[in-house]
C-alpha cells in the first residue's frame, strides 16, 4: 500500500516537471524564432538578449491571463 | 497506465518489480525521451537557420553555424527555463 502511494507521488511529480519542461520548450522555440532573426553569432547581441527575456516574461504574463479566463469558465 | 496495470510492484518475496526499480527505469525513458525532443528542436531550428539552401555538402560556413546555433539554442533553453522559474517564486 505504502508502495502504491510512493509511486503515485512520484508519478504526480514527474507529470508536473513534464508539463514545465513542455512549456519551457514551448517557450524557447517560440521566442528563438521571434527574436534570433539572423544567422547565430558566437555570442547573443544585447539585443538579443533582451528579447528573448521580454519574450519569456510575456509569455508567462500572457499565459497567467489565459488561464484565469479558462478557470473562471469552470 | 498500462504497465502497471498488468503487475502491481510489490516487495518482500513478491516476484513483481520494487516500486525503486520502476521508478529508476521510468526516469531513464523520461530522460532519453526529453533528449529525444530536444535533440529533434534543435536539429530543425538549426537546419532552418543555418542550411537555408541545401548544396552538395554541408559548407564550412554552414557547419560552423550549426555549432553556434547548437551552443545559443541551448542559451536561450536556460533562458527560458530561468523566467519560468521566477514566474513559480512570484506570489
Amino acid at each position: 500500500m505504502e508502495n502504491s502511494e510512493e509511486l503515485q507521488r512520484f508519478l504526480e511529480q514527474e507529470k508536473q516537471k513534464a508539463m514545465i519542461s513542455e512549456m519551457v520548450g514551448k517557450l524557447t522555440s517560440l521566442c528563438w524564432d521571434k527574436c534570433i532573426t539572423s544567422t547565430p553569432g558566437s555570442k547573443f547581441s544585447s539585443s538579443e538578449t533582451s528579447c528573448l527575456t521580454n519574450c519569456a516574461q510575456r509569455y508567462i504574463d500572457m499565459s497567467m491571463i489565459i488561464m484565469k479566463r479558462f478557470e473562471s469558465m469552470q | 497506465m498500462d504497465p502497471f496495470s498488468s503487475s502491481s510492484p510489490s516487495t518482500g518475496s513478491g516476484s513483481g518489480p520494487s516500486s525503486e526499480a520502476l521508478m529508476g527505469q521510468l526516469k531513464a525513458q523520461l530522460a532519453q525521451a526529453y533528449a529525444e525532443e530536444f535533440l529533434e528542436t534543435v536539429r530543425s531550428k538549426c537546419f532552418g537557420k543555418c542550411v537555408s539552401k541545401p548544396g552538395t555538402s554541408l559548407s564550412s560556413s554552414e557547419s560552423s553555424c550549426v555549432s553556434r546555433c547548437v551552443e545559443r539554442y541551448i542559451e536561450a533553453t536556460e533562458t527560458s527555463k530561468f523566467h519560468k522559474k521566477c514566474a513559480y517564486l512570484q506570489p
